[in-house]
C-alpha cells in the first residue's frame, strides 16, 4: 500500500491528472500543412469520383462475391442439365474406357 | 451507443454562440473563391482541428489525415455555410465525426483484413495502433496520464468527444452543446457520466497496480 498523502482516485489527484491532460504539449500538425492540403485538394478534383467501394472492384473479391452468388442461389439446374438432356426411355449408360 | 454523424448533418450548422466578425469576413471571401481567404483558415484553424482529431485518434499520421479531409471538406461545401453559426464551432463538428468516423473504418479494415489474412489475399500490412507506454515515459510519472488517455479511448463516442473538447480544447459547456448539436445539460450530464466511469477504472487500476 502506498504511503502517499494523495490516494489514488482522489479528488486532489483527479484535479492533478485533468490539469496535467490540459497543460501536455499541443500536438501540432507538421510544418507545410497547408501545401499538402492543396495537393489532396487538386487530386481529389482531378481523379473521377468512383460510384463502387474498392473491394467491388478488386477481382479476388469480385470473384469471390460471384461464386458466393452462385453458391447461394443455385437450384441445381447446371448440375442435372446432363441426365435430362438423354431422350425419354434409354438408360443414361455409364462412359466407357 | 455509436456517435455518428451522416455528412449533411455535419454540414447543417448547428447553433452556437459566438462567431465574430473576422471570421465572418473569412466566410465571406471563401465563399467568393479567395485562395488566400482559404489560406488564412487553414492557418488560423489547423491548430485546433489537428489537437482535437489527435486527442481522439492519438496517431500523428491518423490526425494529420483527418485535419487535411476537414479542410478539404470546408473548401468543397463552404458555398453551404450561412453564417448562423460560429465557423470554429462548425470546424469542431467535422473534425470530432471525421475523426470517429475514421476510427470506425480503421476498426472495420482491421478486423476484414484479419478476414482476408486467412483467405491469403491481403495484399498490405495492417498497422497496429502505436504503443505509447514505455519503461522511462512510466518511470517518470506519466503512467497515471496515459492510464487515463487509455481510458477517454475507450468512452462512448459522445462522451468521449465532450469530455476531449472540455478538457483538452478548453470549450465551455455551451460550445460543446453547439458542437455536439445537444443541450447544455445533456453536455453535463455526458461529463458527469464520463468522469464518473474515467475515476472508477483509475482506481480499480490503481489498485491493481
Amino acid at each position: 500500500m502506498s504511503d502517499s498523502p494523495i490516494r489514488p482516485g482522489s479528488d486532489e489527484e483527479w484535479q492533478a491528472l485533468l490539469h496535467q491532460l490540459r497543460h501536455q504539449p499541443q500536438a501540432q500538425p507538421q510544418p507545410f500543412f497547408y501545401a499538402r492540403v492543396q495537393a489532396r485538394l487538386s487530386a481529389r478534383q482531378a481523379a473521377p469520383r468512383l460510384l463502387l467501394p474498392g473491394w467491388v472492384r478488386r477481382p479476388a473479391y469480385a470473384a469471390l462475391l460471384g461464386a458466393l452468388l452462385l453458391a447461394v442461389s443455385g437450384d441445381g439446374t447446371a448440375l442435372h442439365a446432363a441426365p435430362a438432356a438423354t431422350p425419354a426411355g434409354q438408360v443414361p449408360q455409364a462412359p466407357t474406357r | 451507443m455509436a456517435y455518428s454523424l451522416p455528412l449533411l448533418a455535419t454540414l447543417a450548422e448547428p447553433p452556437a454562440p459566438g462567431g465574430s466578425t473576422a471570421d465572418a469576413e473569412l466566410v465571406a471571401q471563401l465563399q467568393q473563391g479567395s485562395e488566400a481567404a482559404f489560406r488564412t483558415l487553414v492557418a488560423r484553424f489547423q491548430g485546433r482541428v489537428y489537437h482535437t482529431a489527435y486527442s481522439l485518434l492519438r496517431s500523428a499520421e491518423e490526425a494529420e489525415d483527418v485535419a487535411q479531409e476537414v479542410f478539404v471538406e470546408v473548401y468543397q461545401t463552404i458555398g453551404r455555410f450561412r453564417g448562423t453559426s460560429a465557423l470554429s464551432t462548425w470546424l469542431y463538428r467535422l473534425a470530432t465525426s471525421r475523426a470517429l468516423q475514421h476510427r470506425r473504418r480503421q476498426q472495420a479494415r482491421k478486423r476484414f483484413g484479419f478476414f482476408t489474412s486467412l483467405l491469403g489475399f491481403t495484399d498490405q500490412a495492417l498497422p497496429e495502433p502505436p504503443d505509447h507506454a514505455n519503461p522511462q515515459a512510466l518511470l517518470e510519472g506519466a503512467q497515471q496520464l496515459f492510464l487515463l488517455q487509455q481510458c477517454i479511448g475507450r468512452l462512448p463516442a459522445q462522451q468521449q468527444v465532450a469530455f476531449t473538447l472540455r478538457h483538452e480544447q478548453e470549450l465551455s459547456y455551451e460550445e460543446i452543446a453547439a458542437v455536439l448539436g445537444t443541450t447544455v445539460a445533456a453536455v453535463e450530464s455526458l461529463l458527469f457520466r464520463a468522469r464518473h466511469t474515467l475515476r472508477q477504472h483509475l482506481q480499480s487500476t490503481a489498485r491493481h497496480v
